[in-house]
């Protein structure tokens, strides 16, 4: 029941905004979806607390841990973009970001094509999470991508053009090295019993049987799905995308892109990295997610480092974090896998308070580029200055924020496991990505003051933004103990344990 | 009469590496091709003979749901994609050549040195103690693969890109029959009604570019940088 009113409730907010006329009753329709689809994520979350995995129909969907905490994540991203957006499309509008049309039906069409496409995006990222078969989960990457192709595309601007088909066909060549993965690890398992029906691919199945699996064939299917899902994650060399899609698409559904979908594709990945594992031994999965891990911390630290335009800088810390997850996922174990999924679960919290933060910046001062903004954003705007620099830093790791406590974990589980270098480059990455962003985000923020007005209270925005960085406040002294079990039982599934 | 399963397959088999030849062909076509519409008619002839191959592993493995995907490539790829992109191209009036950005000559000879690649890969598969159809057709499946991502690089058109892509999913096609005679249906249902989605979504998005750029030369796009 909960894993169709999961799905059902996002489906149906999507298609009651094509229907809905006035653009208050999108806003509300949109609202009141998300906040079911939070609620319902959160039941799913206590049932896995309760019962260990949940399944339906035949194991066509099935949850255990891992999926709960993503769904939740997922979920509760989108709730809160969901009331910011509220107040972002409505500042666009006024502000004419939304193109002058005298009559006001553009607009409204704009408008309504971003409450259609986002709780699509979300329920093909929700799917994606419940689908037990590694095909069909596919499919929902698949659909995520078209889902969002347009939300890119949302100003209709050159460079968001330029930014959606760099992401379209990016990940489209990603998706297929990722189907063919799949189809690999398929024929990895087709001379097990049953393998002709339909849960011949399914990941509960394959892993009971994963020693018996074709080891040469699962080999090359690894190597394939690293590369497909690691291009929809944004390791690096594949992440050219990235910087672009999150600039130019609207701030909101850039907030979703970095953290649910980031953490989407390293679901996928994770789900093969298991199967691999059990199949191969730890070793071969480990060392190359290590080295995409590493390369991926590595080519952010520059590209932070000279960056110009703050959204921008966002991206590449995204890209990072990325490298971060996938290097806590390479380094295995118990100890890797509670910092990987605490770490997902605090970036998740930060980035998308950054992101926001950013929104708002970007529309008081109609400019993504640091050099642009005159006067301090603190004297300007005080709470989403302050909160800004807050969130900003937490993610770079600085004590008494979560992060710190996620990335520490990360690097005892280095040392521990006697991967030296792993952990010497870790710091020396994450120190230049410390100091890059500190410079940029701490100057723009509290740059020389100019006599900036004191900006307009907004409600919707401001809400949210608060609301969030409690959350953010919060988890860095007390994770509530459900949620720490929860993360707990996801870090078991990564490690077997 | 015992012999007889054992020459049908000999015969499928027979009939699979032809096709799966000449879908290799239609491929290394579409690498020297330089009018878009002779381009997405080839992609519609590659994608008839795709179906077909899957229709005969059908017939001779007795594999009941290929003919179902055999009739979703009819579908899709014959009719719908090549209908819809034929429209696209009429409605942006584009009669420009479209150059590589190696020439022919070169490109057919990479095209040819990828197929080697793609049998050499394909060897690892290969497994003498189990009969079976379409040996060959993994290594062009592989070839299609690696091809397709070439022809991808090697062209700055964006039309030309979105059917390189659709191209290098007809080599996943191939070699997913090839390998294991199909995915579930249902997994099969949902890459169809991906790829049909995929394609209109590109199409719209490559009209966009048109429209904006006057242009569907994708070397235009290069403002975002660093």
């Amino acid at each position: 029941m909960l894993l169709v009113a999961l799905l059902f409730v996002p489906f149906a907010t999507t298609a009651a905004a094509i229907f809905v006329r006035r653009r208050a009753a999108m806003e509300a329709v949109n609202l009141a979806g998300f906040a079911a689809v939070f609620l319902v994520a959160v039941a799913l979350a206590a049932r896995v607390l309760a019962d260990g995995t949940v399944s339906l129909g035949n194991g066509f969907f099935y949850a255990d841990s891992l999926s709960a905490l993503v769904i939740l994540l997922t979920a509760s991203v989108a709730l809160v973009c969901s009331a910011y957006s509220i107040g972002y499309l409505r500042d666009d509008q006024l502000s004419g970001a939304l193109g002058d049309d005298a009559s006001g039906m553009e607009q409204i069409a704009q408008i309504r094509m971003y409450y259609t496409l986002t709780p699509l995006f979300v329920f093909s990222m929700l799917f994606m999470a419940v689908a037990n078969n590694l095909g069909v989960m596919w499919a929902a990457m698949e659909v995520t991508t078209l889902a969002s192709i347009f939300l890119v595309t949302f100003y209709g601007k050159v460079t968001s053009l330029e930014a959606a088909w760099k992401y379209a066909i990016i990940g489209g060549v990603g998706l297929s090295m990722a189907l063919f993965g799949t189809l690999v690890a398929y024929y990895a398992g087709h001379r097990l019993a049953g393998s002709e029906s339909l849960s011949g691919l399914n990941w509960s199945v394959l892993v009971q049987h994963a020693a018996q699996l074709d080891k040469t064939s699962m080999r090359l299917a690894f190597v394939l799905i690293l590369l497909g899902y690691g291009t929809k994650a944004g390791l690096a060399p594949m992440h050219t995308w990235k910087p672009d899609a999150y600039g130019e698409a609207p701030v909101p559904s850039a907030a979703i892109l970095s953290t649910a979908l980031l953490n989407c594709a390293l679901y996928c990945l994770i789900r093969f990295y298991i199967l691999a594992s059990r199949c191969l031994g730890a070793e071969y999965p480990s060392r190359l997610l290590l080295l995409f891990g590493l390369l991926s911390m590595g080519v952010s630290v520059p590209f932070v480092l000279v960056q110009k335009n703050y959204r921008r800088l966002l991206a590449y810390h995204t890209i990072d974090h990325a490298g971060i997850m996938v290097t806590a996922l390479g380094l295995g174990g118990a100890l890797g896998s509670l910092g990987l999924m605490l770490h997902m679960t605090f970036h998740t919290i930060a980035k998308s308070l950054l992101f926001l933060c950013a929104g708002n910046v970007s529309q008081h001062f109609r400019t993504d580029l640091f050099s642009k903004i005159k006067g301090s954003v603190i004297r300007a705007m005080p709470l989403t200055g302050v909160v800004f620099l807050m969130a900003m830093l937490a993610i770079i790791g600085m004590p008494p924020f979560s992060l710190f406590q996620s990335e520490f974990l990360i690097l005892r589980a280095a040392f521990d496991g006697g991967h030296v270098l792993t952990g010497v480059l870790f710091v020396l990455f994450g120190t230049g990505v410390f100091t890059g962003a500190l410079l940029h985000v701490g100057g723009m923020i509290l740059g020389p003051g100019g006599d900036t007005a004191v900006a307009a209270r907004r409600p919707w925005r401001d809400g949210s933004v608060l609301a969030l960085a409690a959350v953010l406040v919060v988890i860095g002294f007390w994770v509530p103990a459900p949620l720490f079990d929860l993360i707990r039982g996801a870090a078991r599934v990564v490690s077997g344990q | 009469m015992l012999m007889m399963p054992f020459l049908n397959l000999q015969l499928g088999d027979r009939i699979v590496t032809l096709m799966a030849a000449l879908v290799l062909v239609l491929q290394i076509a579409m690498v020297t091709q330089r009018w878009i519409v002779l381009h997405i008619r080839i992609f519609a002839a590659q994608s008839l003979f795709l179906a077909m191959i899957a229709a005969t592993i059908a017939w001779f493995n007795h594999a009941p749901h290929l003919y179902i995907a055999a009739a979703l490539t009819f579908v899709v790829k014959v009719i719908l994609v090549p209908i819809l992109f034929e429209r696209l191209v009429k409605r942006m009036k584009i009669y420009e050549q479209i150059e590589p950005i190696v020439n022919v000559p070169i490109s057919v000879a990479i095209a040819g040195g990828l197929t080697l690649v793609g049998y050499v890969v394909a060897a690892s598969f290969y497994r003498p103690d189990e009969p079976g159809l379409g040996h060959n057709a993994l290594a062009v499946a592989i070839s299609l693969f690696l091809i397709g991502f070439f022809n991808m690089i090697n062209r700055r058109k964006a039309l030309t890109q979105v059917l390189a892509l659709l191209s290098l999913e007809n080599g996943l096609f191939l070699a997913a029959i090839s390998l294991t005679y199909g995915m579930p249906l249902i997994v099969e249902l949902g890459i169809f009604f991906d790829v049909l989605v995929a394609a209109m979504v590109l199409g719209i998005l490559v009209y966009r570019i048109r429209e904006t750029f006057e242009s569907i030369d994708v070397s235009r796009l290069r403002r975002l940088r660093g």
